[in-house]
Formats: C-alpha cells, structure tokens, sequence
C-alpha cells in the first residue's frame, strides 16, 4: 500500500548544553538555547536542557526543566530515561555536545530502550560530521574543492606524506579529545614536534594532514535548510586577513566587499549542496578558500552547528537565525516557521540583505597578561588566541572599523598611535609578515611610512580595497589633525567613526568640549535600523546603530526607561559572567514593566537578543556614544559597570540618574598555595542583611559550606546601597572543610560586592533567584515574599554540593605562556560539578 | 562496481514536474484523468505526480496500483493477478489513464500493464509516462510523457530510487 | 564636487559627484541586491533609470570583463552611500568612477540612500534628475522633461547576429537582451539566432528553430506595438517558448492577461519564490516593476507556476494547451542565485522532446 512518508512527532527535546566557556565556545550556546525555549514550549514542545556552566540562562528558563549535571555519557542516558524523552537536539551546542550525542548513539545498548531521534542532522549523518575525513571525501566526489590530504597514524606515514604533497601543511588532530585546533607547519624544523602532539590530541591517535592554503582568501557563508530541501543564505563575510590565520582572530567584514557575484554565487550554490548532502534541518557555517588567480573555490570547514556566526549573523543582519534554525530541526517547514510579533511577517523566509557594513574584530588577552608580567607568544596563526570578539557597525568600511577598534581595544596599550611609531621598520616588516594582534594599526602605520598599497597587498595578501580604506583614514586623521576645531572635519571625523575623545587628543582639548562644539554645529548622530530587508518595507524596528547622515530612525522610548550599558566583549577573567548578569538585569526589568535599552556590542552572549530589551543599540561603549544615546533617550535611570569610573563621573555630571552595577570587573587572584579563601555571601536588602552562604575557594575550585551564620556577625557592616556582598577572609587550610571559624570582622577581612560568577553560582548551588533579587533591590522593588525567602535562607543552611570548577584552558597550545597562569585570575569559563557524589547533584 | 548517478534529486524532481506540465497540456487539464502506477516505483511516482497535479488544480486525481510481476509474457507462471485490493478497482471506463512506470525498457512490462488494465474495462485512451527512457525496445511500444532518455547498453542496468521506498530520490546506471 | 538629486515630488538629496559631471533625467529605483553592481548597472532593463543601491559601499571590486551584462549601460545615473575606491592596474582596468565617466553617467555618493530608499518605497519610483546647482530651473527642467517610453528601441538589436553552436537551434528575440541569458546558452552549446524584436513569424520560422527565447527587456511591455503579440501567439503555438522578464510580461499579454504598475518596483535577490507544483522555493534576481494582474487570467488558456511568497505575484507562467512558458525573474543569474537555473534544463528538455517527436 502506498504511504507519504511519516515522522513520528516529537514530544520531548533534549537540549544538550555547550558546556564550559572556552577558546572557541562562548555565550553563544546558551544564548541561542535560551532564545528558542519560549518559542519551543509555545508551539506545545516539552523540553529539557541539560549543561553543567554556572552561567547558563536556559538552565534558569520557566520555559524548560534545567538540568545541572556534567555532560557525560551516562547523565545523557539517564536524562533520556527518566524523561522519557524522544528526541536528541545537539545541534546548538556547538561540536562539544555533537561529539558527546555521537559517543551516547555509539554507546547505546538495547537494553536502553528506544534511541531518541536526533534532530536536525541524523545519528549518522552527525557521525560523519564528527569525522571530517569522512565528509570531506564526499565532497571531493560530489566534485567540490577540497585540499589533498590524508590521515596518518605514525611518523613514518607523516613524512612520507609530508615529500608528496610539500609544506605547508595543515596538521591537526583526527577525532580530537578537545576542541579542534588546526596548526599549519611551515618549516621543516617544525614537522616532527606538531605531528607528535597533534597525535597525541586523537582520541586515535590519528592525524589529519592535509595541503595548506595559506594567503588565499577566507570567506564564511551561513545557510539555513529545512526538511524538504528548502534553502536559504543568511548572509556571508569575508575575512580581511588571508588564510593562515584563525577566522576567530582575524578582522571580519559583512556584506562581503571584494568578491564578485559570479563567485559569491558558486559558494551559495556549494553551500546549499553540502546542506542537501547530509540532509541538514537547521543552520550551517561554510567555509569556503577563494584562490582570486586561479579561481578555484576550496571548502575548508562544514559547521551544520551552532557556531560563533550564527549568532553573529543574527545580530549583524536582525534575521533570527537561531528561532527558525531550532523550528526547521523540530521538521518545521521554513514557510511554516513561526515568529514572534516583534518581526516582520516574511522575515524568516526573506534573505537578509544589509545595508550596513559590520566589522568584527578579535579581542586578545595579551595586554591583560602583559599587565601581570606574563610574556606569551602573540603571533598570530592557526590557533585560535582571541578570548573575545566585539563588533562595529557603520555605514561605510571606515566608520564600521573604527567603531570596531573602539569597541574592542579600548584602554588597551599596544593600541595606541604612539606604540606605534616606535615600532622600528625592521620590526615593521616582521610584524606585516607575521601579524599581531595590532594587526590593523601596523597596516596603517606602514601606509603612513609610504610603504605603496601594490607592495603591501603582496607582502599581506590582503585585498587593496583595505587599504584604500586605511588611506583614507590615514588622511581623514591627518586633515582632522590640522585643522582648527571647525565644523566640517569634525563632521568628517564623527561620519569616520572617530569618538569625542579620540577628536579630543587630536585638538589638544577634553572630550566635553568637543561634545559641545558638536552640538553647537548640529553634529548629532542619526541612528539607523538595523533590520533584514535593507529599507524595503517597514519593520518593527528596535535595533539602532549610530551615523552622521539626515535622517534619524530613532524614536526615543517613552518614560520609564533604563539604559543599561552593556559589558561588551569578553576578556579573560570576565568568563560569560557579565553577560550572565547583564541579561538576567534586562529581564527582569522587562518583568517590572520597565522599558529597557540595552547598548552593546558582542554578539557572542545573549545580552542583544531581541526579546530580552525593548531596543537596542548596536554600538561602542565609550563616554561619547554613551552619552549621545543618552541625549536622545532621556533614559529615567542608566545602570552602568563599576569599573566605568569615567563614564560614571560624566553621567553623574549631567545630573542623570546613575545605578552602579557593583560590577567586579576580575576575579581576584587566587589564594596563596595552602590558603583558603572564605566568602561569607549576605543579601542586604535595604533595611536588613541577610547572610546566606560561606564559600570556600582555593585554586580553581569553590565549594560551599554546611554552616549555620548567624546574622548579628554582619549587623555593624556600614553599607550604602542594597545588594549582594561578600565578607572575605583568608586562612591556612589545605582542605576542604564543612565548617570554618569566623574572623575578627574588623582585622581579617574585606567587603566586596558579590562577583557575577558567585551571583550565577549560587543562584544555581541554592536555587534562589539571586540575581533577579538584587535587580529588585536596585530599582526598589524587592517583595514581601523575597523578604521571607531571604528570612528562611538564613536560618537554613544546607549548602549544596554543588563545586564551581575553573574550565581546564589549554593556554600552552593557545597562548604558549611563559609561566603558568592563574586559574582564577584568568579563568576563561567553569563549570558545576558535583563533589559528593551523583545522587547529591544539584537538579532543578 | 561503479555506480554513475544520472539522474540526482533535483533534476528527478523537475522531470515529474515536465511530465505532470504535459501530461495537463495534452489532457487538457485534470478531466476524467485517473494516473495508474506500475508497483512498486511507478506506484510512488504516479503518487507524486497527483500530488503535483493537486497543487496546480487543486483537483484530486485518482491513483491505483498494478503489480504486473506476475503478468508479464515472459513469465513462464504468468497469473492473472494484479495484485489489486478490491476497492482499489476503479472504474476506468471512459477515463483517460495515464500509465506511470519508472524505467521503459523492453516494452514487456508495459504490455502486461496495457493487457491488465483492458481487462478491467474500456478506457478512453491509455497514455504512458516513465521517468527514464533507457531504449532497447522488443515491442512497438513508445511513451509519451519521459523524463529523460538514457541510452544505456543492454548489460548495463537503470536503478530508479525513489524516497519513500529507498531513502532518496536517484537514477544510477549500474554496470 | 557637490551635486545634487532632485525628485519629481521636490525632494532633495545631496552627495558627492563622481563618474561623469553630466546633467542626466530618469526615473529613479532602489536595488537591495548585495552584490553585482557592475552587472545590474550594465543590464539593459535599467535603461533611461537611476539606480539606489542599498548596498552601503558600492565599487570594492572594480569592473571586470566577465560581469558585462552589455557592452554599454544606458543607465541615468548611479547612487550610493560610499564609492569604494580601487586602483586601475593590470588586473584591474577600470574602476567604477572611471566606467561611469566613459559612458557619461553620473554617479552620486555620499548620500544617505538609506533615508532615500525609505522615501522611495512609499513614494514608488519617480522622475529624478543630477544636477550641479538646485534653483528654480533645474526643477523645472526636471517637471518638463518626459521620460522616453522606447526603452525597448534604446538597447535592443536592430539587426540580426548569430552566436553560433552545436546544439539546438535556438531563436532568442531581443527586447533589449542581457548577457546573462546568451551565456547559459553556450553552456549547452545552443546554436543561438539573435533577432530583432520588429522580425516577423515567417522570418522566424523559416530558421527553423527548436526552441524560442522571449529576452528580458526595459520599460513598459504595452509601449511595443502589438505586432509584437501576434509575432507570439503564433510562434508559442510552433515551437517551445520560453519567456523572460519583459518576455514573460509579453507572454501573459498575449495571452488576454493584464499587467499591473507595481506601488514601488522591485528590484533584488531576496524574495523567495515558490514553485507551486513542488512548493519547492528558491531565490532569484528579480527586477520588476509589473505584475500579472491575477484577475485578468484566463485559467483556461494560462496558469501560474511560480509566485513571489512575499508579495504573492506570478512570477511564471505556463501555457495549456502548449509547451510555452515564462518566469518574471532572471533564471541566468548574472548577478544573483543560480539556483532557478533549472528553469534553461527545463526548457531544453522540453527543446528534445519536441525534435524528437518532430523528427
């Protein structure tokens, strides 16, 4: 009898979590989880999220059962079980919760019961993903450009490898135990020392070797497929830098600018091919090598995961690129997706087409290590070095890089013009041909020595159009430079991207003034929506970027509003804390019926997702972008980062109505080897302080104590604002304990405000709403019943068994440090474990 | 054995959809038009084809079935089963039948087709739609809807895969 | 230099001068394709218009020989937000600036084109002219002039040309023809005839053709005489037709449809279009200021075979009772997706079918 072909319908979705922050996996997991889990359970999906990372929102989501437990193969399994679940979605957590659904389907026994479907990309279709070897042989044979290569499994296979097909050479690691890193060796010297600790990266011991490409051109297409083969581009950038360097450290640009039609179009084609071959549902990351003399087109990476540009993309276009890649994995046609009000009825089957230019540059650690004496290998290359990324958004290459630099480099040293002339021209050259972070200014700096753009285009292999672009720059600064303080080139400078400040220094004055002659000359920045269509049909718009051009789309936000600046990129120690806090800040305001304006510029977190704030502004967070948002939303209150000194100061000047976020901006180094560090955690919530928990920490690890406080120990603690506090103190002890005793509270001790990471932990390790609480008290709208849970809490104290542990970085490989890093102090993510055992784990 | 892909989803799909425009042109639309497929991959195909003639009509077309495998000349144990469910024997007296098969090749298979289905009545015309015609024909035989003709040699083999019954939708020589 | 856009309704919109300094007169419209600028401003459908690119910065990868879409654009005028400098070098002969000023086309930059697309698209598309100075006389030059309506006679061939090859004898009639279509043509190795659009049904047919090709094309359909649909209905009863664009307009016009002036045109790559018999959807360049008017078709000779899913037009159509057909978009790409390329595959098959049972 005939059939249609059927699907059994899915009920029960299990998430699987991208785990602890790292190199290559920031917010954007969990950003793009927590996103989609309204829209899900609305169209009647029952779903559970499992992750282990402290600063996870979708384990805190009403709208799914969070799950904390490590990301195991036997936690998945149970999971399975207990809720019945009857499918798998591994998709947005990125290659590490790939990899760990592979291991469960391979793992899977019968006695198990029925496997769950996995969604958006099948059980084996999956598998080959996670083999790229495998993939990469079906696409030489569907006749797409790949690179000769082969996987070896001893140093004899290597070398004699190496005479067939010659440096360079791309090695890395087949069926990697971490994150994949790809290193390029180009010198004999080299070849023996990769190969061996590429090996020994295998789970295997295979290596991967295959023919390297540097110098060519690197371009990223994003797509979307659903069930019936329906395919969409979401967009693509190029990347300035050549190949050769990783895509995450190198200056990114959106729409691409130098390749033609003809060959954007092969790409699309061979990117909806690869999405049609393994019979994707969901988004797709393409990265394609383009050789502009030959012609010849190669794919160099397949991601049908939730990567960095996906949410990138999401936020440089405003196509919700992770609410429709979820739908199409659940076998939603594209047609069918649903959006929320807030978008255009056609947005999700339109392309997006922007009308804008976004810069992405790469945020490095390396002035943050300098600054505690710790030389580390800054040389860019293969390996991925950047912690964090920050975007800049304009309507020309110039304005967008600018606001790109200051966006991500402010207050950073080697950023400075001045560093910069005393770079020796032997030093120069070295640099050009062996870039550094400072990439950019170098290229500006060799212009401004009268290197011809012919000469570094060859000696970089980037496309000329960038330096004509830094050319003019170059002579926009100049001419900013030499004139008087008028009118026209400080247009010039503002159209260029340039901030009040950094007009300032060129004028020899303080950025107010400037402000002020600004105003005077009606140099005030238009905002611009940033929506799908590119102008086409009428939006609802609520993303915003500044420009100086007529017309202004902006329509301030009636009262009641708060402006909250945003933490921007990440950067060591930070970990995903601030964006934790900052997004839990967002909703909760929106809870109270606040309007809220979130500024930022890191798409990488889920503090610009659209449905967290009521408007957005894509932009640098300086004094003067702040400030000229400021004068066009008359914002009842603007919340801001405590380490924003300045930026306090000015607001605070203009009478505006400032709320410090008691942001620390570190973690503090760890204790000394032996020591202990205590932190007694209290609520004060106005009127009374509430004690909560003691925490215990010592390198790379806190835990939680079993011990009763007893509140009269803080009652004389002088405290200004409400908030979450901690008392710390430092002992001898090289255990853990259960119980500690208390110090002399005017001697021994210090006060700090309760760091984010804490606030994330605890609220997960308690299960109280910690950082929602202390937005309330901010605002002056804590409750009856947080009162009495904060009563309760302190009367009760359980602990939890819940440990935070710093993520395991492998900075040897990355940054190649010169002495070993503190875990704390520099901590790139951690994650919640359990230090019991598994039963006492700390479920929802 | 090498298998050479002839015919990928893409280009099998916009062969039932010429076919299905034709098939309109010469019916002139979708009156009295009954699709009959030829088990088991013309089956699924005439399927598709009346799914294809709803979207552009909205008019239903009737789909049945006949299994020949048992019927064909050349079978020394011939039956007259069509392996039809009884409410599945349409009326096609007077209706224009449109044959569907996935390969044409001898003729043999579309004979006992055309024997099988007068026996059941009389109808207006007979037409004949195969998605690959691979030639080699022992029976004056001729389609009048194909997709796309494959001249192949007489030892190499045509293998049709549809979907719903092989997992993809392909046409391969397989030598 | 300064200069200047002037609007019928009196709006004005200063930028930058490049290309050439003259003073031109067109209608304006917004293009929101993201790449392409050299083949969408050399495509003879733009002829007498002004193009808005939407694309911010507009030249980075200078002029190629490749991405001609005809040897010279007619387009009144060019205007984008920034104009990307590039050097003129042995790779790189020429750069927007310079192709602007030898066809003496002006060209405007710095222009808030954002806030002039918005304006557009409630405006829908308008006279426009470039000028040096705004006074009282550029605009009423600009309220005076009127806009040519032989867009058609302006780009396409007054004679006929061969393109020739091995395969299928294909006649391509040139409303004001890109490129595009005669290079997927070689590509199956057509035996391509070029002939004018005033040709007559007995010239055609004693070339014996396999297949016909109605071209893209500027302006109005209805401004072309109507030999030109008797020149079709007789042709789509002989031989496969395959109409595009303006080709396809003059199909449905032949055809008893009506065609209607669209509020703001569209011109771009991001709709998505939908293959109604598969519903299958695809994208494809798109520039259109028609559309067939759904009520005026006459279902028993005509259906639709594709539609626009954003403003739910025809965007193909299909004989009944013959193997003639037409898509509004530009199934060559050039510049745009290649994924509605399938539609040339079709056609050919559809070339072999008809000279098989023919022979």
């Amino acid at each position: 009898m005939y059939k249609k072909i059927t699907e059994t319908p899915v009920e029960k979705v299990l998430f699987i979590g991208g785990g602890e922050t790292d190199f290559g996996l920031q917010g954007e997991s969990d950003a793009a989880i927590y996103q989609v889990l309204p829209i899900l359970n609305g169209l009647g999906y029952t779903i559970t999220v499992v992750d282990d990372n402290p600063y996870s929102l979708a384990l805190e989501s009403p709208a799914a059962t969070g799950i904390l437990k490590t990301l195991t193969v036997a936690n998945i399994k149970k999971i399975i079980q207990d809720q019945q679940i009857d499918a798998v979605y591994p998709l947005f957590g990125g290659i590490r919760a790939i990899r760990l659904w592979d291991q469960v389907v391979a793992e899977w026994r019968l006695e198990d019961g029925q496997i769950p479907q996995s969604l958006g990309l099948a059980a084996a279709d999956l598998h080959q993903i996670n083999n790229g070897t495998q993939l990469f042989q079906r696409l030489d044979e569907a006749g797409l450009g790949v690179t000769a290569s082969a996987v070896i499994q001893t140093q004899d296979e290597a070398n004699e490898l190496l005479r067939e097909l010659e440096l360079p050479l791309v090695v890395r690691a087949q069926k990697p135990i971490q994150g994949t890193t790809r290193q390029i060796v180009d010198r004999l010297d080299d070849f023996d020392r990769v190969v061996q600790q590429v090996m020994d990266q295998s789970l295997t011991n295979e290596v991967l070797i295959a023919k390297a490409i540097n110098g060519l051109k690197e371009i990223s297409v994003l797509v979307v497929r659903d069930r019936d083969g329906n395919c969409l581009q979401v967009g693509a950038a190029e990347d300035m830098d050549p190949i050769g360097i990783h895509t995450a450290d190198s200056l990114s640009v959106a729409p691409v600018l130098t390749i033609s039609d003809p060959v954007m179009q092969k790409m699309r084609a061979q990117a909806f091919l690869i999405a049609n071959m393994i019979g994707l549902k969901g988004v797709m990351h393409v990265q394609f090598a383009y050789d502009e003399k030959t012609g010849k087109i190669y794919v160099i990476k397949v991601s049908p995961y939730l990567d960095q540009l996906a949410n990138r993309m999401a936020v440089m276009t405003g196509y919700p690129v992770m609410l429709v890649a979820a739908q199409l994995a659940m076998g939603i046609r594209l047609t069918n997706v649903y959006l929320p009000n807030a978008f255009h009825q056609k947005t999700a089957i339109m392309e997006p087409v922007m009308d804008h230019i976004v810069v992405k540059l790469p945020v490095f650690p390396f002035g943050d290590l300098d600054a505690s004496n710790i030389t580390v290998n800054r040389q860019l290359n293969s390996v991925q070095k950047s912690v964090g990324s920050a975007l800049g958004f304009g309507r020309t290459f110039v304005e967008a890089m600018e606001k790109a630099i200051r966006s991500a480099h402010f207050n950073n040293r080697s950023f400075s013009p001045k560093y910069m002339a005393d770079v020796s021209d032997d030093e120069l050259i070295q640099q050009l041909i062996h870039p550094q972070d400072n990439r950019v200014l170098l290229l500006i700096e060799a212009l401004r020595r009268g290197y011809e753009v012919d000469e570094l285009a060859e000696l970089t292999n980037i496309d000329e159009f960038y330096f004509y672009q830094l050319k003019r720059l170059i002579e926009i600064e100049r001419s900013v430079d030499q004139s008087n303080k008028d009118a026209q080139s400080l247009r010039m400078a503002k159209k260029s991207g340039f901030s009040d400040g950094l007009i300032a220094r060129f004028w020899d004055t303080d950025f107010q003034e400037v402000r002020q002659l600004a105003r005077s000359h009606d140099v005030i920045p238009t905002y611009k929506a940033l929506e799908p269509s590119a102008g086409e049909f009428p939006e609802h718009e609520r993303q915003f970027f500044a420009t100086f051009e007529e017309e202004n789309e902006s329509e301030p936000v009636d009262n009641q509003s708060v402006l909250i600046i945003g933490p921007g990129a990440f950067r060591m120690g930070d970990g995903v804390s601030a964006g934790y806090m900052t997004s839990i800040t967002l909703s909760e305001l929106h809870r109270l019926d606040y309007q809220t304006i979130i500024m930022n510029n890191n798409a990488a977190d889920s503090t610009l997702l659209p449905h967290l704030s009521d408007k957005q502004y894509l932009e640098p967070l300086e004094t003067s972008d702040v400030m000229s948002v400021v004068d066009l939303e008359k914002p009842h209150a603007i919340l801001v980062p405590g380490n924003r000194k300045k930026l306090i100061a000015a607001l605070t000047d203009l009478n505006q109505n400032v709320i410090v976020f008691p942001k620390e901006k570190h973690h503090p180094a760890r204790p000394e080897a032996g020591q202990s560090e205590f932190c007694l955690n209290f609520f004060y919530d106005g009127q009374t302080k509430h004690p909560l928990v003691i925490l215990q920490q010592r390198p790379g690890e806190s835990r939680l104590l079993k011990q009763k406080i007893n509140s009269d120990f803080i009652d004389d603690l002088d405290l200004s604002s409400p908030g979450l506090y901690q008392v710390i103190w430092r002992a001898d002890i090289d255990t853990w304990v259960d119980q500690v005793s208390l110090p002399n509270l005017t001697v021994d001790t210090w006060l700090r405000p309760m760091p984010y990471g804490h606030i994330a932990y605890l609220t997960k390790a308690l299960g109280m709403p910690l950082g929602r609480m202390v937005v309330r008290a901010w605002v002056d709208k804590l409750n009856e019943a947080d009162r009495k849970f904060l009563a309760k809490m302190a009367a009760n104290h359980e602990g939890a068994s819940l440990a935070m542990v710093t993520s395991d970085t492998d900075y040897a490989l990355h940054l190649q440090p010169d002495k070993s890093l503190d875990m704390t102090r520099f901590e790139m993510g951690a994650k919640l474990v359990p230090f019991e055992s598994e039963q006492a784990d700390g479920e929802k | 054995m090498a298998n050479k892909v002839v015919l990928d989803q893409d280009s099998m799909q916009r062969a039932l959809t010429r076919i299905t425009y034709e098939i309109l042109e010469r019916n002139k639309g979708g009156q009295n038009l009954i699709l009959v497929g030829i088990k088991t991959r013309g089956e699924y195909l005439a399927h598709r084809i009346a799914d294809r003639l709803e979207q552009l009509e909205q008019v239903q077309i009737p789909v049945m079935a006949i299994d020949v495998t048992n019927y064909r000349d050349d079978h020394l144990d011939a039956k007259d089963d069509l392996g039809l469910e009884p409410d599945e024997k349409l009326n096609i007296a007077n209706q224009n039948i449109v044959l569907v098969d996935d390969v044409l090749f001898t003729g043999r298979t579309t004979r006992a087709a055309l024997d099988a289905l007068i026996q059941i009545g009389r109808p207006q015309a007979i037409a004949l739609a195969v998605l690959v015609d691979r030639g080699h024909r022992e029976l004056p035989i001729r389609a009048d809807f194909v997709g796309k003709n494959i001249p192949t040699a007489q030892n190499e083999k045509i293998k049709v895969k549809v979907k719903e019954f092989d997992g993809e939708d392909s046409v391969e020589i397989v030598h | 230099m300064e200069r200047h856009l002037i609007l019928e309704d009196g709006t004005v919109f200063s930028g930058q001068g490049f290309g050439a300094p003259a003073t031109t007169f067109g209608e304006i419209i917004f293009d929101t394709a993201t790449s392409g600028y050299q083949e969408t401003i050399t495509n003879p459908i733009y002829d007498g218009q002004m193009i808005v690119f939407a694309m911010p910065v507009v030249g980075a990868d200078g002029i190629h020989a490749e991405a001609y879409e005809s040897t010279a654009p007619t387009v009144r005028g060019v205007i984008v937000h920034d104009l990307a400098e590039v050097s003129t070098n042995r790779q790189r002969r020429m750069n927007l600036d310079r192709f602007l000023q030898h066809h003496n086309i002006p060209g405007l930059y710095e222009v808030d084109t954002r806030k002039l697309i918005r304006h557009l698209r409630e405006t829908g598309p308008q006279k426009a002219t470039i000028v040096d100075v705004v006074d009282d006389h550029a605009v009423d030059q600009l309220v005076a002039t009127v806009l040519t309506n032989k867009q058609v006679q302006n780009t396409a061939t007054p004679k006929a040309y061969a393109n020739p090859g091995h395969g299928f004898h294909i006649i391509v009639i040139d409303f004001g023809l890109k490129n595009g279509i005669l290079r997927v043509l070689g590509d199956y190795d057509a035996n391509v005839t070029v002939l004018p659009y005033t040709t007559t049904v007995d010239e055609v047919l004693t070339l014996d053709p396999d297949g016909i090709i109605l071209s893209t094309g500027p302006g109005n359909p209805e401004d072309l005489p109507d030999s030109v649909l008797t020149l079709i209905r007789v042709l789509q009863t002989k031989v496969p037709l395959l109409g595009i664009g303006l080709g396809h307009e003059l199909l449905a016009l032949t055809n008893g449809a009506a065609l209607q002036a669209l509020p703001a045109e569209y011109h771009g790559m991001n709709h998505p279009i939908q293959e109604i018999i598969s519903q299958q959807i695809f994208y494809a360049r798109q520039g259109r200021g028609y559309v067939i008017d759904m009520d005026s078709l006459d279902n028993k000779k005509l259906f639709v075979t594709h539609r626009d899913l954003v403003d739910n037009s025809a965007q193909g159509i299909r004989l009944r009772d013959y193997p003639a057909f037409s898509v509004q978009f530009f199934p060559d790409g050039a510049p745009g997706p290649l994924e509605a390329n399938g539609i040339f595959a079709d056609f050919f098959e559809t070339v072999a079918d008809y000279v098989q049972k023919n022979n």
